[in-house]
Order: C-alpha cells, then sequence, then structure tokens
C-alpha cells in the first residue's frame, strides 16, 4: 500500500466483469478520493450498475481488485463489506416492499444503533427525505419518486461514509428532485458519494469531477465543464440516448 | 409487524383462547373429544413451526416431517432406553434442532437457490422415510429400542412428571400439558418475532439483496430460524409419539410434509392464528369425510383446497382480517370522510 492510497476510498485496479460474452465491467481503474463528490455518465448499458455491484460485492468481479481505504475487499461478501461503511441505492429500489416506509428505514438504523437511538434515527431520515407523511404506508404500493427517497433515507440511516446512488432522481418529480440535490450536496460534506445520473440538469447541480463510462471502460475524466464540451462523450452520449428515445 | 406484542389485542385474545380451552374443555368434554382435541394440539404444534419458517423467515421447506419424524423417533428410542421421558422430550427438540442447523448450513451457506432448497428438503426427508423403512430387522436396535421397520415402535411411555418416572400423566393432564406446550410455543414465536432477530428475518422474507445491503448476514439468519423450527416440529413428533405411545415411518412421510403446507396455506402464511385454524377445521373435516365410504378422503380435501386457494389466495385469517379493516374503513368513512390510505397492520 502506498501512501496515495490514504486517500482513496475506493480504488479499482484492473476490474473486470464478464458475463459469458458480455464484458460489462473492462479493465476499470477508479480512485476515489476522501470526501468527492463524484459523477458516473455513460449510455445505458455502459456498465455503471454492474460497477457498483462489484464495489458492493453483490457481483465477484472476474478479474481485478477492489480496494476500500486500502484494503482489498475483492471477494467479500456484501454484508462485510457495506459494513466498513458502505451504503448503496440501487438502480432498481431494493426495499422490503410488505413493510412500512419507517421500518424500512428503522431497519437500517438499527445495524448501528440500539433501539431507542433506531427509532429516532429513523424518523430523523424520514424527515430529512422529506418522506415522513409516508412513514406508515406499505413500501410496495408506493409511487417510484417515493420509494427512491425511502430508499434513499434507508441509506442515510445507515451512516455510510461512501455512498453509491445508482440513478436516484429516476421518477421523481421536479420539487424531488431539487430536494434530492440539496441532499446529496449535504451529504458530501461528511461522506464520499458517486452518484449515477442521466439528468443533465440535476447533474449541473451537483457535479464537480464527473467520469464517463463507455463500453464497460471509463472513456474520459474530467471536471463537469470540461464533458459538457466535449463533443466525443455528446456522441457516445446522446447518440445512444437518442437511439434509445427513437 | 410494527405493534410490539404486548400491545395487540390479538395477542391476548389467542393466548385467553388458548387458557380457556386448556382449563375448560377438561371438564366440558368426555375423554373421547379430549384425546381427539389432544391430537389437533400436537398438529398445531407442528403447524406452527412450519407457518414460522415460512411466513417470518421466507423459507418454504418441503420436507417440514423429517423433523417431526426425527423428534418422534428420538423420544421413541430415548425413552424407550433411559426408562423416564423428560430428558428424552427435551432430547426430541435439541437433537432435531442439531440437525436443522447442521442441513440449513449446508443449503445456505451453499447458497443454495429456492428451488434447490425445496428439492433437498423433500429428498432428505425420502431418504430417512426410506431408510428407517428398511430398519425392520432384530440387528437395527438402538439399545433397548427395536427401530422396527414399517412395523414401527410400539409401547412407547407415556410423559411422567419430571423426576418421577412412574408418575404417569392421565389423558387429561396430557391434554393441559400439551395445550400448555402450544400456548409456549405461540407467545414465544410471537415475541421472537416481534423481536429485533424477527424484524430483521422479515426484512429477509422481504428482501434479502436489501437485507445483506444493509450488512445483516442473511445466511446465519436463515439457519438460526430453520433450526428453530425443526426444533418445534421435533417436539412436535415427540408429542405424537407419546400420544400414540407409537410411531411408524409414516411420521417421515411427504404426506406429513404435505400436510403442514396445506395447513399454513389455508390459514394463511405471515400468521400463526391462521395455520392452527387450518389444522382444526382441516382434519375436522378429513375426519367427517373419512366415515364416509363413497369418496376418497384425499380427493375432497384436494377439492377444498383448491376452492380455498382460488377463493382466498392469502389464506383463511388474512382474508378475513381484510374484510374486517375493509368493513371499517366503510363504516368509517361514512361515520366522516376520511381519505383511506393503505397502512401496515400487524399480523397475529
Ligand atoms: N446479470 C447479468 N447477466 C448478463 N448480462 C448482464 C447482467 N447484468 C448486466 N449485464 C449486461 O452488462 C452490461 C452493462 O449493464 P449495466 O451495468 O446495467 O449498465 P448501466 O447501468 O450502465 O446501464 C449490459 O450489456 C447488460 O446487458
Ligand atoms: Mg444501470
Amino acid at each position: 500500500m502506498s501512501d496515495a492510497d490514504d486517500h482513496k476510498v475506493i480504488r479499482t485496479t484492473g476490474l473486470t466483469m464478464r458475463f459469458g460474452g458480455v464484458t460489462a465491467v473492462d479493465h476499470v481503474d477508479f480512485a476515489l478520493n476522501e470526501g468527492e463528490l463524484r459523477c458516473l455518465l455513460g449510455p445505458n448499458g455502459a456498465g455503471k450498475s454492474t460497477f457498483f455491484k462489484c464495489l458492493t460485492g453483490q457481483l465477484t468481479p472476474t478479474e481485478g481488485v477492489v480496494e476500500f481505504r486500502g484494503q482489498p475487499i475483492t471477494g467479500w461478501l456484501t454484508h462485510d463489506i457495506v459494513k466498513l461503511g458502505i451504503g448503496i441505492k440501487t438502480q432498481v429500489p431494493n426495499l422490503f416492499n410488505g413493510l412500512s416506509a419507517y421500518e424500512n428505514v428503522r431497519l437500517s438504523a438499527r445495524r448501528k444503533h440500539l433501539a431507542p437511538m433506531a427509532r429516532q434515527k429513523a424518523e430523523e431520515m424520514l424527515e430529512k427525505c422529506g418522506v415522513t407523511d409516508l412513514a406508515k404506508r406499505e413500501v410496495g404500493l408506493l409511487a417510484h419518486g417515493q420509494r427512491q427517497l425511502v430508499e434513499l433515507a434507508m441509506v442515510l440511516a445507515g451512516e455510510p461514509s461512501l455512498v453509491l446512488l445508482d440513478e436516484p432522481a429516476a421518477g421523481m418529480t421536479g420539487d424531488e428532485r431539487d430536494r434530492l440535490a440539496r441532499l446529496v450536496l449535504e451529504l458530501s460534506r461528511n461522506a464520499s458519494v458517486i452518484v449515477v445520473e442521466h439528468d443533465m440538469a440535476f447533474i449541473r447541480q451537483i457535479a464537480k469531477q464527473v467520469t464517463v463510462f463507455n463500453r464497460g471502460a471509463i472513456f474520459r475524466e474530467a471536471p463537469i465543464d470540461e464533458i459538457m464540451r466535449d463533443r466525443a462523450v455528446q456522441e457516445i452520449y446522446l447518440g445512444k440516448q437518442a437511439d434509445v428515445a427513437a | 409487524m410494527e405493534k410490539p406484542v404486548a400491545k395487540d389485542p390479538g395477542f391476548y385474545i389467542m393466548v385467553l383462547i388458548g387458557l380457556l380451552i386448556m382449563f375448560g374443555a377438561p371438564i366440558w368434554f368426555d375423554l373421547f373429544a379430549i384425546m381427539q382435541v389432544t391430537q389437533y394440539v400436537v398438529l398445531s404444534v407442528y403447524a406452527l413451526s412450519l407457518a414460522y419458517i415460512w411466513g417470518f423467515g421466507g423459507i418454504l421447506s418441503f420436507g417440514q416431517s423429517c423433523f417431526f419424524g426425527l423428534g418422534a423417533y428420538t423420544f421413541a428410542v430415548s425413552s424407550i432406553n433411559i426408562g423416564e421421558t423428560t430428558f428424552p422430550f427435551i432430547l426430541s427438540f435439541v437433537l432435531p434442532a442439531a440437525f436443522g442447523a447442521a442441513l440449513g448450513y449446508f443449503m445456505f451457506y451453499g447458497r443454495l437457490s429456492d428451488v434447490y432448497l425445496g428439492v433437498v428438503t423433500m429428498v432428505v426427508t425420502l431418504i430417512f422415510w426410506k431408510i428407517i423403512n428398511h430398519t425392520a430387522g432384530p440387528e437395527y436396535s438402538i439399545g433397548d429400542a427395536r427401530l422396527g421397520g414399517f412395523n414401527g415402535i410400539p409401547s412407547i411411555p407415556i410423559l411422567n412428571m419430571p423426576g418421577d418416572p412412574d408418575a404417569w400423566l392421565d389423558p387429561a393432564q396430557m391434554f393441559k400439558f400439551f395445550m400448555f406446550l402450544l400456548i409456549v410455543v405461540y407467545i414465544g414465536l410471537r415475541v421472537l418475532i416481534a423481536s429485533d432477530f424477527g424484524r430483521v428475518s422479515v426484512g429477509i422474507r422481504e428482501n434479502e439483496t436489501r437485507s445483506s445491503l444493509l450488512g445483516y448476514d442473511v445466511r446465519r439468519h436463515k439457519v438460526i430460524i430453520f433450526a428453530i423450527g425443526s426444533g418445534i416440529a421435533g417436539m412436535a413428533g415427540a408429542m405424537w409419539a407419546t400420544y400414540q405411545t407409537f410411531i411408524d415411518p409414516n411420521a417421515f412421510s411427504l404426506e406429513m410434509s404435505a400436510k403442514a403446507l396445506i395447513w399454513v396455506m389455508a390459514g394463511g402464511v405471515g400468521t400463526l392464528a391462521g395455520p392452527i385454524l387450518g389444522v382444526i377445521l382441516l382434519q375436522w373435516l378429513s375426519l367427517k369425510l373419512g366415515t364416509l365410504q363413497f369418496l376418497n378422503n384425499f380427493v375432497i380435501l384436494g377439492a377444498i383446497l383448491m376452492v380455498l386457494v382460488l377463493a382466498l389466495p392469502r389464506g383463511l385469517v388474512p382474508s378475513v382480517k381484510h374484510w374486517a379493516l375493509t368493513g371499517w374503513e366503510m363504516f368509517r368513512r361514512r361515520e366522516r370522510a376520511a381519505p383511506p390510505a393503505k397502512e401496515v397492520t400487524s399480523d397475529v
């Protein structure tokens, strides 16, 4: 471990994930500084979600190494990895559908706190994410945007030091998006954050440094202004998006 | 699941009914009826073992009779050898629980998918059934107890008072003791389900991925849930063995596993009261139908089950509860226009 690693929350070296013939993540060397807020861009199928799954042990990478604060965690089980302080909001929300929003968030808080504190924490996080009025509702019956907010409250309740958000704004109303942007900025004061998003207006509100994925590999890594001006990025990104829209 | 047990009126109602039956039945009913009801009590304990692992841990086992049979044979063999029943009775919980833990370890740490889990539990049960069936010869005996193969083990001791092997329980006492056990198992499971462990189990049932993403060890939880269910099924097996003073390999049969599934399904997965109701209703029905000669009992039971599943896909107790809540909601809305919102309610 070199000295430089001390400043990296997460570092991947040659990270590769293959599904049969498909290489979803292709020799990715990625590093995130302590306290950094990073946006991940890239067309659908670029490998962003798979990359997140490799970081959290939901998938065991075919090749390569994942280090968390200098410690290799490749091949670890998910529950051991996240206990190091990682919270993830998955692209397809993973919620306890039959339970109330409150119980969802409480179960997250309970991992770190004793029961009375966990209850308090759950209420705080619901409040913070603006879903207090949904506390007693069954999350399986909520709208997609509301589910995203409940899942966010759940992630925050675990007090992670590294937060991964996979398309958190999807399905949200304008108001919900603004709240989310504020939340992410606030969150990044105490934690390192990686956000996958497509919504450019949203990204402009929060992003500084951006990593662009394409076909499983890192295509560009630059500040947001540069990325916005980059013709090649526009082509792969918007080109693909236009295909999807067409 | 939100409400603590102590604040749930349904819980007190259940315990009260249980106590009422426990003390009332010996006074109101004759001996024959008492012995009939004792049978329901034993099978209710067995049904609860599956109701717990399936409804509150999301583990669908097609081989619950494996542990029922194991408990029954454990009790039979050890009580015949020891000549008293207290230790064998405890052993009939501990041994199946340990076996359940070992089998669970293999299944859950081996990351067996749900379908394979169903197959494995069924196959293990079949193996037990086959093996025990082939132990008819005198060479198959454990100490003084001959396993007896398909002939079964006769003369299994009746439960005695702890410490006094000659003080056998009479039928009314046995009924009271079993009723007491049923109430204890019910209370124990309710408390367990409401505990942090139980809430995490329900979380695992709802979403395993999210549970592990929060840092909960899904495998370990499932092994513990499965072992508890196995222990309770084993105890029910011992109750069955001492109640009948006889046991044969059919304790391990797939029919016995299927019955548990049917009771739980009919009564309602995710409840404890439901499966008990399922036992009483379906056992009573099959007893009545058994007296009919012109139709196969199983055909009628199968038909009843199909109607139940189609008409009440959620099972008896959840459906009745849903109707009651909907009715109450309509009543309230007529009183004052309140916005109806689906809120999560606790299940008995
Ligand atoms: N479990 C899987 N099995 C097979 N292929 C997969 C699996 N998960 C993802 N992929 C493939 O990997 C590629 C990257 O997918 P994904 O990571 O979801 O992209 P993104 O999140 O950037 O849209 C896609 O081609 C997808 O079809
Ligand atoms: Mg994705």
